[in-house]
């Protein structure tokens, strides 16, 4: 197996990720934080980010419902997955947590609708991508092919 | 300083963000203590030796929201025992206001979240402990 070009498609997909705006500064800034003690710490870190903004995904649409136009709590659960957004660098889905925020403030129902909408879609794409990601990682790793943790 | 002598505590409901300010935190060379309310945060400052001063821990990174003692009640309340371990607010709350509460409550500064090494590494030096 060609490991050297799989690490090469590995970083293409990872500037693409940057290029189109799924990523900022801050994912380089996880990449960074892993070493030999910690060699999967960054497939950790978005296993944790993808089962936590799921929650939190699922939390608010229950709140969406169950309180109507309580826009204050809407605010609040959008906080904390901007939050989470913030942690791995996710930086489109972040602009969608600042835009329903913002709809909150105004008081705009649909908007925020429409931003949830827009931020569940984010969040499918940044999990495709970044899954096919660390796929490809770890083909292209010393090891070759290592347990797949559930995204 | 050596920084392996430097304790700090690190107060965050949130697994995320606990993994990765505990990542930066053990980077720099730290130790690191965690707990994931305002009210364990007490606890561990009042039972490590608070009190006269300075308590057990060097610095002390708090979250604002969290469930059973947010970060603003903790801090006043590590103030109130007179603990001077520096407190520093670590929040996606970033407003002016949020900013203010945390001080008017006692904390020496604040930083958005997340937290980085390069974060990090200024509040180290402002506090002595680079």
């Amino acid at each position: 197996m060609d490991y050297s070009n799989l690490r090469r498609q590995a970083a293409s997909m990872k500037k693409g990720l940057f290029d189109q705006g799924h990523l900022d500064e801050q994912f380089r800034q996880v990449e960074d934080l892993q070493d030999e003690a910690s060699p999967n710490f960054v497939e950790e870190v978005a296993v944790l980010f993808f089962k936590d903004s799921g929650r939190l995904i699922s939390n608010l649409e229950q709140a969406l419902e169950k309180y109507p136009r309580d826009f204050n709590r809407w605010d609040a659960y959008m906080q904390q997955l901007k939050g989470s957004c913030s942690s791995i660098g996710a930086s489109r889905m972040k602009s969608e947590c600042m835009s329903f925020k913002d709809n909150c403030g105004k008081g705009n129902v649909e908007g925020c609708m429409g931003c949830l909408q827009k931020l569940k879609r984010e969040h499918a794409i940044l999990r495709q991508k970044l899954e096919s990601y660390f796929q490809l990682l770890r083909q292209a790793g010393p090891t070759g092919a290592a347990t797949r943790p559930v995204m | 300083m050596d920084r392996r002598r430097i304790r700090v505590l690190l107060v965050e409901d949130e697994e995320i963000h606990r993994v990765v300010a505990r990542a930066v935190l053990r980077a720099a060379g730290v130790e690191v203590e965690e707990v994931e309310n305002g009210a364990e945060a007490v606890r561990r400052v009042r039972e490590s030796g608070a009190g006269g001063g300075s308590g057990a821990y060097n610095l002390i990174f708090t979250d604002k929201q969290m469930p059973v003692m947010d970060g603003h009640e903790a801090t006043r309340q590590i103030r109130a025992m007179g603990v001077a371990t520096p407190i520093v607010a670590v929040s996606s709350d970033s407003l002016p206001p949020d900013v203010q509460a945390f001080i008017t409550a006692g904390a020496n500064d604040f930083t958005p979240k997340p937290l980085t090494k390069e974060k990090l590494g200024h509040i180290l030096a402002k506090f002595g402990l680079a």
